[in-house]
């Protein structure tokens, strides 16, 4: 994520003090995504998810005066984005819906030729289903880590645990995917 | 376990959190296990193909960014309104702005004693060249200043019976209503007097042109040099004045004449590009420089004061060459860079110097 990533410094100053809309802009575009696939962890739903993310988006929009004095603008939108998306749940924890759209349909998306894709793709689906079948904690801190590109304070602040459990979740999520290499490749 | 420990590390070294003594033990150890390589060869692609879902075209984007708009849209319009309240960071600056503006005030007491012709106000903001502002006035008036302009009024504006404002430059006004008490925006060339409404005052002394565009309301426009003559405007329309006499005596000093003069209505045409219309005489106070078939010529002074360099065009440049176009957040260079490729030119870049050639 950080190679598109704007200079959120300056973005954030157009915001609170010139009200830029079109700052504004480029920050949805660019947070909107991150919030969207992290609370699609929590929620397993798109449209809540994709709830989540714009009231995120606007409570950063509201508050935009005081964006200025606050410190990691990414780490604090992603730490709303966590308590709505636990305020969700527990909405929603007694009326279990299950709408089509939800059942999941992970598309591994490649920028492989075609011929390793066929070599790969067979790996490749292992890995995201791997990576799909980790405990949600674990599944998060790798998500934050390797899509975000988030440090491990950052994604320790976000989720409210200590670094060195964020150290440990990654390197049990990694684990379980070089186990399923070394399963087709007998490896080591 | 080595390659447990080989794991860890490779997390970590995935994660950019590797201490440079474990890249150290990693290297070792993967000498030792050269088959490990194949891991940090899988990890280091899957890292690279982050799935990006749903939201991998920027045109999805556009359109959730959209709906999002609408669906909060009393707060995007409410942010005019908002601000009639003592603004935050207004607050949070004051002193700044008050430290400001004393300094401000002792330079035009300095002033005062040297030319009595601009004494007539308390309080100045300026803009410096790339620099743009937004103010708000003790009446509540917001005002965008953009680049290179100057706005004098007193203090005590609200307590008086007409709000009068001087300027030299260019700013976007959105005036608080208050009836029975005109705000007046003189500059140089041209005055506007209206109750409450929002407009763009373009004046600088440099151009030849003084130009008001009017976006609701209604405003009554008037020549300095011919106080009888009342221009009432309409919405979307631009009121333009061309002082020949200014042009000429430029060329021949100590001609003049009065009457020469040309006045010229129009109607404002948004211009539309990539399926977006924008308002060019407005765009400025959005952070957006918006021209339409525009010359070298023409440009020339917008792109100085927009991004504080200075230009200079070699003679070996069409007078041909017309640039329609937007700039956002782009430097001097990447915007250069984006008008070579409508017509070809060449330009070098010497800290805020320019040439175009």
């Amino acid at each position: 994520m950080t190679k598109h990533s704007p200079d959120l410094n300056s973005l954030i100053s157009h915001i609170a003090l010139y009200d830029s809309e079109s700052s504004y802009e480029q920050l949805f575009k660019w947070l909107f995504p991150s919030l969207y696939r992290f609370s699609f962890c929590l929620l397993k739903s798109r449209e809540l998810s994709e709830e989540v993310a714009s009231d995120v988006m606007i409570s950063l929009w509201k508050n935009r005066q005081k964006l200025l004095e606050v410190e990691n603008v990414r780490v604090y939108a992603f730490v709303i984005a966590r308590n709505l998306s636990l305020n969700a749940l527990s909405k929603h924890a007694r009326q279990e819906l299950v709408s089509i759209d939800d059942i999941q349909v992970e598309v591994a998306l490649d920028s492989l030729n075609p011929e390793q894709l066929l070599i790969n793709g067979e790996l490749k689906k292992k890995l995201e289903q791997a990576t799909q079948s980790l405990p949600g904690k674990c599944q998060l801190v790798f998500k934050l880590i390797k899509e975000d590109g988030l440090s491990y304070k950052e994604t320790a602040s976000i989720l409210n645990i200590s670094v060195k459990t964020v150290d440990a979740h990654l390197v049990t999520a990694v684990k379980k995917l070089t186990t399923i290499l070394k399963m087709e490749f007998n490896l080591m | 376990m080595d390659s447990n420990r080989i794991i860890e590390l490779l997390a970590r070294k995935m994660a950019n959190e590797a201490t440079s003594r474990e890249l150290e033990e990693l290297d070792e150890l993967m000498a030792i296990y050269p088959d490990s390589l194949y891991y940090d060869e899988v990890l280091k692609e899957l890292w690279a193909n982050s799935p990006k879902e749903r939201f991998s075209d920027q045109v999805r984007l556009h359109q959730l960014f959209e709906k999002h708009k609408l669906k909060f849209a009393e707060e995007f319009d409410a942010n005019v309104q908002e601000e009639e309240a003592p603004v935050g960071w207004f607050k949070k600056y004051a002193g700044v702005f008050a430290i400001a503006c004393s300094l401000f005030l002792i330079c035009i007491a300095a002033l005062f004693q040297l030319n009595k012709k601009d004494t007539d106000f308390d309080t100045e903001i300026v803009s410096g060249k790339g620099i743009r502002k937004k103010i708000k006035l003790p009446d509540g008036t917001l005002v965008w200043l953009n680049a290179e302009s100057k706005l004098s009024y007193d203090n005590d504006l609200n307590q008086k019976e007409k709000r009068l404002v001087y300027l030299i430059g260019e700013a976007f006004f959105d005036v608080a209503h208050q009836k029975n008490r005109p705000f007046i925006v003189r500059t140089n060339q041209i005055s506007v007097k209206v109750l409450g409404t929002a407009f763009n005052v373009k004046a600088y002394d440099k151009d030849p042109v003084s130009e008001a565009t009017l976006l609701r309301g209604s405003i009554e426009l008037s020549v300095n040099s011919m106080t009888q003559q009342k221009i009432l405007l309409k919405p979307s329309e631009k009121f333009a004045f061309r002082n020949h006499k200014k042009e000429r005596s430029e060329g021949k000093s100590g001609f003049q004449n009065g009457d020469d003069v040309t006045l010229k209505i129009e109607n404002i045409a948004p211009v539309r590009i990539a399926g977006q219309d924008y308002i060019e005489e407005t765009s400025w106070k959005d952070d957006l420089l918006v021209f339409k078939n525009e010359s070298f010529e023409d440009l020339k002074p917008k792109l100085e004061r927009w991004f504080n360099v200075r230009i200079e065009i070699g003679g070996s440049i069409p007078k041909s060459y017309r640039f329609t176009g937007i700039f956002k957040n782009e430097n001097i260079t990447e915007a250069l860079t984006a008008m070579q490729l409508i017509k070809p030119f060449h330009f070098k870049l010497k800290a805020d110097d320019i040439i175009i050639y």
